[in-house]
């Protein structure tokens, strides 16, 4: 316990330094000592704090003057609170994780409504919904109905299928719209072959030997 | 060399009288027979032996200046190789440079996936993206058009998971991706594109 809390306090002015380096000369300096205070902020409530890091260098990217950049991490800090809010209501024990919350602020960016967000945390219980949400999402993209294309999804996480297998749904849902079956026929056809559906197709080999590792991917991997 | 009057000749060699020649010339003669009687008085110079004697018991230089004088001084180099090898020698290197460019094959954890970014701009120098995977870095991920027809490509290992992103168009012009079909609001007035990288792995 005592390691613990010395860890914590040595860790804690670290990561805010961090930060710090992170946004200078990247980020106009008027707006650092503000988006550092955020992020300790979301630190000490438990919050994930690369959302707002990322929002403010992206700011910085696109030269964005200080006070939008400010506004726009301090929307993603409450963004992110909506987003553990919901996590709870929908049956998660506190403190759900960093990145279960910050998947979730990012489908109610999407667009998801926290309805429909709310019933795919309860479907997948301590899993990860990424995949599942990004799912629904699609469809809503296409403009389908949210709450059938929830119903459509939660029925292929009760038919076993997980991780990218869940976008496979949503892409065959498209796949059969595009030959000329209504949304209807679409989601009825698809759901009638859960979980039968077709794999989205690997990268070729040819495909994986050109590709690059560029020199500066920075974001630590996130399982879908 | 200038001429000497030879009024000064015949002077010097008691031909005429030194009254005979104008003031000017005079001085000339004077000096020159300064000059003469200087050389008279000097030592007697040493001879060549002795030249080179005296060079022989000169103090010998130190190791470092002698390295620093060979390492300095051009020496000749005799290479002796017969024909055959130098031609092998040429042909080795020609078929060096002729060979494709060996790229390393990426390995992918199990977290890592592959996106292709394909883009259509026309007419532009440079084409790269920038997102959530490289802080929105520029400089990182370009994409090359090759054959000039305007179509821009990367295929480039990415974490596994959702993305945003953006391309940017000759240093300065900010593009979505309008063929990514997943968009979010970047709350700077703009939308990202948002990219789903799945495990190769999985």
């Amino acid at each position: 316990m005592r390691v613990a809390l010395l860890l914590a306090c040595v860790a804690a002015p670290l990561a805010g330094q961090s930060v710090r380096i992170r946004l200078e000369n990247r980020v106009p300096a008027a707006a650092i000592p503000i988006i550092d205070s955020l992020v300790q902020v979301a630190g000490r409530e438990g919050l994930p704090t690369e959302p707002l890091v990322g929002k403010a260098l992206e700011g910085g990217a696109k030269h964005v003057v200080p006070a939008l950049i400010v506004r726009a991490v301090e929307t993603r800090l409450d963004q992110l609170r909506d987003a553990r809010a919901l996590l709870v209501r929908g049956g998660d024990a506190p403190p759900a994780t960093p990145a279960e919350i910050a998947t979730v602020s990012g489908a109610l960016r999407r667009g998801l409504p926290p309805p429909v967000v709310e019933r795919v945390v309860g479907a997948l219980p301590s899993e990860p919904r990424e995949s599942a949400l990004h799912a629904i999402a699609d469809l809503v993209a296409h403009r389908l109905d949210a709450d059938s294309s929830a119903t459509l999804v939660i029925a292929a996480i009760h038919a076993g299928l997980r991780g990218g297998r869940l976008l496979d749904v949503s892409h065959a849902v498209l796949e059969e719209q595009q030959r000329g079956r209504t949304w209807a026929e679409s989601f009825v056809r698809v759901r009638d072959e859960l979980p039968d559906v077709p794999a989205a197709p690997k990268p070729g080999e040819g495909t994986v030997q050109r590709a690059r590792r560029p020199s500066s991917v920075s974001k630590a991997p996130t399982p879908l | 060399m200038n001429p000497i009057d030879p009024r000064i000749h015949q002077v010097l060699d008691g031909e005429i009288p030194r009254e005979a020649l104008p003031q000017d010339l005079r001085r000339v003669v004077e000096r020159l027979e300064s000059a003469a009687a200087l050389l008279a008085a000097a030592p007697e110079g040493r001879s060549v032996a002795e030249r080179v004697l005296a060079r022989l018991r000169r103090p010998a230089r130190s190791p470092v200046r002698r390295l620093a004088q060979w390492l300095t001084a051009p020496h000749p180099v005799t290479l002796r190789i017969r024909p055959v090898w130098s031609l092998a020698l040429a042909a080795t290197l020609v078929l060096l440079m002729l060979l494709p460019e060996e790229r390393s094959v990426p390995v992918l954890g199990e977290h890592e996936g592959i996106a292709q970014f394909v883009a259509r701009f026309p007419g532009a120098h440079s084409v790269q993206v920038v997102g959530s995977f490289n802080d929105w870095r520029t400089g990182t991920i370009p994409l090359e058009d090759r054959d000039g027809d305007g179509v821009w490509r990367a295929v480039v290992v990415l974490p596994a998971g959702a993305h945003e992103y953006m391309f940017v168009v000759d240093d300065e012009r900010w593009v979505p991706d309008y063929s990514a079909n997943r968009f979010v609001e970047d709350d700077f007035g703009r939308e990202n594109s948002v990219l789903i990288v799945r495990p190769v792995k999985g």
